[in-house]
């Protein structure tokens, strides 16, 4: 074997490693969560029987249960719940601004970024939707061993230099996409990628990941700041005194970004990381939800 | 030199630096701090608002403070400054030091060598000559150099290589040495005596008055000699005697009597009585340790003075008598033992017994009358001991005489010798000079002592060598044998005055003194041996190797022999003899320098405070600040910051497993986090908590029971459970606990009033103790007395427990999850009291449950999460009944009253049913 295939080897099975632990961190706070949101409570179809119901007229004949309509008088039609699997892509801002973090007890902010994905994807692998890595080059699937495959790309993914905007990729026409980052970066070059994903009809949901320290500039006196991501540096003379402007900045963009997904009818939410996982999965996970709800209306 | 007060400045134009101090106040002023560097995601936020305040953040005050400190430090140091400096010496001539260095000055040499210090202090500060003189012998053959000035720093090596000598100063001799001594300019003499008088004092102190003035210093009367004598030995004991300086001071000390190899065997306190010039102490020792003693000494006092080194002299061999038949042999004034044992009683540890009887304990030598009959196994012992080095003394009479054994040194006539009488032409007869290679060498016979019967011997040709006395007409009197390491010996005559005068002359005893010597290994010495120097103690009363200028001395000189650099006290030694030569003897009893020429200033050692150098102080205080300096720059411009928590966090650890170790709490306790951090884990997740009881079993059990029961909860509902908290209400926060479970153990103590009002705080903002008696094992209900019940009773005094009913059937806690009738722990029955439901406080929820079914052992798991503990009686399924009831528990505790109204239910259904 080559230097370069021993390393690689060395390499996966270092990252093979790490992976039960994170799958089963993902899994676990998945589960806390789906116990709160029960199934589609929709009719659709699906294998699973919904409901019986009285025979309409228009309703076809092959839908009418005679094992049940034979113990009444009249006629019943065996409903099945609705089970439209879901295309949701996922993507995780693994760029050099995301391994931040202000103090060794948080997590940075790629990691809960990863828990979060991992998670969300879980829950949505439970519920028969198919999910894949945007970028990653894979077929949606919602088999269980995709979540084994996301966890593993994640974390090759976590060696290589990450871009932090998504590219952009065709995905389908009622594809859903899952954008988890920071989103440090102008808000123009934002808008010009989610644009492109809308123009395509795409709909999606952006989660924002802040270290409690970007929200609120905990530094004092003379500081010289560097970018995580060769953006150059800023000398502050008293950080106290800028702190309010800061804060008013940070605002603003958290509200462009609100405002640019509202105007593409998509959601946006924000993240700590020292917040509990279980917050954003849960918004994250009724979003996703209703957004499928809403798109494709049940047939009643 | 510039004085302040108690300080002076050796270099003081140093201080004119401090005028620069605002120079430098200024420049720190200016200077802004370096910035701290932080690497931050968010920096496109903060790019242009770098210009808005350009005010740069000053050093702050206290650091240029602290600065400025700093350097007036250095300064000052510079300018060596020198606490309480000393008088200064007189005059410009040289100095002159003149030490006593004896043995006397071993107490107080660290006095001394300090006055040596300071003095040589002064003298190199001032350029001066300096001249040291030592009154004690060295020892060196050389003639000793003519005294000549040399600079301090030459003196210095000389004054540190300088020690007490073991032996008494010759002050005469430097008296003489001073004679022809004249210096170029009037010094400044100080003599550092010991105190002592031995008739030359005066004179030493008029030659040292011609080179100039003259200091006297002595030891204060606390520190004066001490000197040990000889001890008396006597039957039971040692008395050990100290002589001093007569003083008005009652002194205690101690006395330490040790074995040759240095083990301590006896400790006594000797107490000098006021105006006593001495003290004894009684030692009294069993006789094995006694034989063992190889020296006396004072605790804590150096000097070869305090130091008496003991040989055998000192020794008390065992000596055994053989009683044959009793009665007879025991007669006053006319039994054999009788004379035998007032002759070795004095000197001896003697014992009676038969020979099997003596041979069992260590015994030295075993003396036989005539009357014993041995037998074979008898004679075997006794041989076999002989060879090992034992001394074996036998009488002869009448019996041996007619039927002599095989246990002689010598054959035997059979009969005996009748000397004088009415049938003989003889007369008694007496004894002859003792040969010189006999054991009995120099004793004087006396004319006195006649023998008038004996057992002769075979003359051999080896007789005369086996003879250690014989009578005027040349027949053995005394014959022995070597027998291994020791002798067989056998007096002709008997032990009474039947035979002979023996018995009754000073000679007896001193024979028999010469024999038990022979036990010790004092056998041939002779007058002209030489004994080598062995060990010999040092000026500080420590056993070491001989110095090169110690020599032997003659064996018959020993006992007059007095220590001096020839012969310094020790152990010295040919062969197996070994004696002692001790400091005492030729020393005498110690007296005070009383006279002194007029002119002569006598002051005590320690008068001369040390002066201090502060400038060593300074500079590492300033050092110390530099790095402290260095640590806070660090700090402020954040290179410190980076690593900080976690290394906090780590040392809060460390510092709680240290305080957990020290105070030996069980180790639950230990894993969860103490303070803020227990605070933070706490309040992250939802816990389970238990009262840690302080008995490491209950706790254990504790914490695998809600463990169980927290995996049992997290997979059933919708709860997730964390890891469960031990909790001490003493000092941890109670309110991040919905629940707390609290077995309760008689040995828990009860909690403090802070625990308790703690407690209270808890209960009321609804907190809820869940006790655990844990007593239906016991067979006890809640209304009997088990352990359990008492212990809840004892540590729930002061707590504001509600009125508690025996639960209802229709309590939300058992339709909270899963609708439940009993609850089963590890044991079933038993009452569950709950508040009273209709307490409208804290919205219906119990705030205080009680039971007695030991739950925590139904709900433990193992690692491998396995029920740990069999549940009683087991049927049915009570395990899941327990954790069911665990369930419904928590549940309650989450959620209150929540599921109250389904205990309404049925009324509702009812109700609509109309």
């Amino acid at each position: 074997m080559t230097a370069d295939g021993l390393v690689a080897a060395r390499r996966a099975e270092e990252i093979s490693a790490t992976l039960p632990p994170l799958l089963l961190a993902a899994q676990r706070i998945a589960a806390t969560v789906s116990h709160g949101v029960h199934g589609r409570r929709r009719v659709g179809p699906g294998d699973t029987f919904w409901q019986f119901r009285r025979y309409h007229v228009g309703d076809p004949p092959q839908s009418i249960d005679w094992r049940q309509s034979a113990k009444s008088d009249r006629v019943y039609v065996r409903e099945r719940e609705w089970e439209a699997a879901q295309s949701v892509w996922l993507w995780r801002d693994a760029s050099a601004s995301m391994r931040y973090r202000s103090s060794a007890g948080l997590p940075t902010k790629l990691e809960r970024a990863e828990l979060l994905l991992l998670a969300v994807a879980s829950l949505l692998v439970r519920g028969g939707e198919r999910v894949a890595l945007l970028g990653g080059g894979e077929r949606p699937s919602s088999s269980r061993g995709q979540l084994n495959r996301l966890a593993l790309a994640l974390a090759i993914g976590q060696g290589l230099p990450g871009r932090g905007l998504p590219g952009f990729e065709p995905v389908g026409r009622h594809g859903r996409v899952l954008w988890i980052g920071d989103f440090l970066a102008p808000i123009a070059d934002t808008e010009a990628i989610l644009g492109r994903y809308a123009h395509h009809g795409v709909r999606g949901h952006l989660l924002q990941i802040l270290d409690p320290a970007e929200e609120t500039l905990p530094f004092a006196g003379r500081v010289r700041f560097e970018g995580l991501e060769e953006e150059g540096e800023a000398l502050i003379e008293r950080v106290e005194a800028v702190r309010g402007d800061y804060g008013t900045r940070l605002a603003a963009l958290k509200a462009g970004l609100a405002a640019l997904s509202a105007r593409f009818d998509w959601t946006f939410a924000v993240h700590h990381t020292d917040r509990p996982p279980q917050e954003p999965l849960l918004i994250l996970y009724t979003a996703i939800s209703e957004a499928s709800d809403l798109l494709l209306p049940a047939r009643r | 030199m510039l004085t302040l007060g108690p300080l002076g400045f050796a270099v003081p134009w140093m201080l004119a630096a401090l005028a620069a101090l605002p120079v430098i106040w200024w420049l720190l002023r200016v200077t802004p701090p370096a910035p701290r560097r932080v690497r931050f995601p968010a920096i496109r936020l903060l790019f242009e608002l770098e210009r808005k305040d350009d005010t740069a953040a000053r050093t702050p005050l206290w650091l240029v403070i602290l600065r400025l400190f700093l350097s007036a430090l250095v300064i000052v140091a510079l300018a060596r400054p020198i606490l309480t400096p000393g008088e200064r010496l007189s005059g410009g001539g040289p100095l002159v030091i003149v030490v006593d260095d004896g043995w006397a000055a071993a107490r107080g040499w660290e006095r001394r060598r300090t006055t040596m210090d300071w003095l040589l202090d002064q003298a190199e500060r001032e350029g001066r000559a300096v001249m040291l003189l030592a009154t004690a012998p060295s020892g060196s053959s050389a003639a000793p150099e003519a005294p000549g000035l040399a600079s301090p720093r030459e003196v210095r090596t000389a004054a540190q290589a300088l020690a007490p000598k073991p032996w008494a100063p010759d002050r005469h001799a430097l008296v003489k040495r001073l004679e022809g001594i004249s210096l170029p300019a009037p010094a400044h003499v100080f003599w550092l005596s010991d105190g002592l008088e031995d008739g030359d004092a005066f004179a030493l102190a008029e030659a040292l008055q011609r080179l100039g003035p003259l200091g006297v210093l002595v030891d204060p009367p606390q520190a004066a000699p001490l000197l040990m004598l000889p001890p008396d030995a006597d039957a039971t004991g040692l008395t050990a005697r100290l002589t001093r300086v007569a003083s008005e001071r009652e002194v205690a000390l101690i006395v330490q009597a040790r074995g040759g190899d240095g083990r301590l065997l006896a400790r006594e306190r000797l107490i000098l009585a006021p105006g006593a010039s001495g003290g004894e102490v009684r030692l009294e020792l069993p006789q094995e340790l006694r034989n063992r003693l190889a020296r006396l000494e004072i605790e804590d006092v150096p000097g070869a003075g305090s130091v008496i080194l003991l040989d055998e002299r000192w020794r008390r061999r065992p000596v055994g008598l053989v009683s044959g038949t009793p009665g007879r042999a025991d007669q006053p004034l006319v039994g054999d033992l009788y004379f035998l044992d007032r002759a070795l009683r004095p000197f001896t540890e003697l014992r009676r017994g038969t020979v099997a009887e003596l041979l069992k304990r260590e015994i030295a030598v075993i003396v036989m009358t005539d009357a014993v009959a041995l037998v074979d196994a008898e004679r075997q012992a006794l041989a076999g001991w002989m060879q090992g080095g034992g001394v074996l003394l036998r009488f002869a009479g009448p019996e041996l005489a007619r039927k002599p054994d095989a246990l002689l040194p010598v054959a035997l006539r059979g009969g005996d010798r009748v000397l004088g009488g009415a049938m003989s032409w003889s007369r008694p007869a007496s004894l002859a000079p003792f040969p010189a290679e006999s054991p009995f060498a120099g004793l004087v016979p006396s004319a006195e002592v006649m023998i008038r019967r004996q057992v002769l011997a075979e003359p051999t040709l080896d007789l005369p060598d086996k003879t250690w006395a014989r009578l005027t007409d040349g027949t053995p009197l005394v014959t022995a044998e070597k027998r291994g390491a020791g002798w067989l010996a056998l007096v002709h005559t008997t032990a009474n005055t039947e035979w002979s005068d023996l018995p009754l002359s000073g000679l007896f005893v001193d024979m028999l003194r010469r024999v038990v010597a022979l036990s010790q290994g004092i056998v041939g010495v002779e007058a002209e041996n030489v004994l080598a120097p062995e060990r010999t103690l040092d000026g500080f009363g420590r056993l070491g190797a001989p110095p090169p200028t110690a020599v032997g001395i003659a064996a018959r000189e020993i006992d007059g022999a007095v220590a001096a650099p020839e012969h310094p006290p020790g152990f010295y030694a040919q062969g197996a003899v070994r004696r002692a030569l001790n400091l005492a003897p030729g020393v005498g009893e110690p007296a005070p320098i009383e006279r002194l020429p007029a002119g002569a200033a006598r002051a005590e050692y320690g008068d001369a405070e040390r002066e201090a150098e502060l400038m060593p102080w300074l500079l590492a205080l300033a050092l110390l600040l530099a790095a402290l300096d260095g640590l806070i720059s660090l700090e402020l411009r954040g290179l410190l910051r980076a690593r900080r928590p976690v290394r906090v966090e780590r040392l809060a650890r460390a510092a709680a497993l240290v305080a957990l170790l020290v105070v030996g709490a069980p180790p639950a306790w230990a894993q969860a986090p103490a303070g803020e951090a227990f605070a933070m884990a706490a309040a992250r997740e939802v816990r389970l908590g238990y009262v840690i009881t302080g008995v490491e079993e209950v706790d254990a059990v504790s914490r695998a029971g809600l463990i169980g029961l927290s995996q049992v909860v997290t997979r059933r509902t919708a709860a997730d459970m964390a890891e469960p908290f031990g909790v001490d209400p003493e000092k941890d926060g109670l309110h991040f606990f919905t629940l707390l479970y609290w077995p309760t153990v008689p040995a828990q103590r009860p909690p403090s009033p802070e625990a308790i009002r703690r407690l209270n705080e808890y209960l009321e903002y609804g907190g809820i103790i869940f006790f655990d008696t844990r007593d239906g094992g016991a067979g006890a209900s809640l209304g009997g007395v088990g352990p359990g019940t008492q212990a809840l009773r004892a540590l729930t005094r002061g707590l504001n427990v509600p009125l508690l009913v025996p639960m209802p059937a229709d309590h939300v806690i058992g339709r909270a999850f899963y609708l439940m009738r009993e609850f089963p722990g590890r044991w079933t029955g038993g009452t569950l009291w709950v508040q009273r439901d209709t307490d409208r406080a804290n919205d219906s929820v119990s705030s205080v449950i009680i039971g007695t079914n030991d739950w925590a052992g139904a709900w433990a798991v193992d690692e491998a999460s396995q029920p740990a503990f069999a549940v009683v009686p087991g049927t049915g399924n009570q395990r899941e009944l327990a954790y069911r009831f665990g369930i419904n528990l928590v549940m309650y505790s989450l959620t209150g009253n929540y599921k109250g109204d389904q205990v309404h239910v049925p009324i509702i259904l009812e109700r609509l049913g109309k």
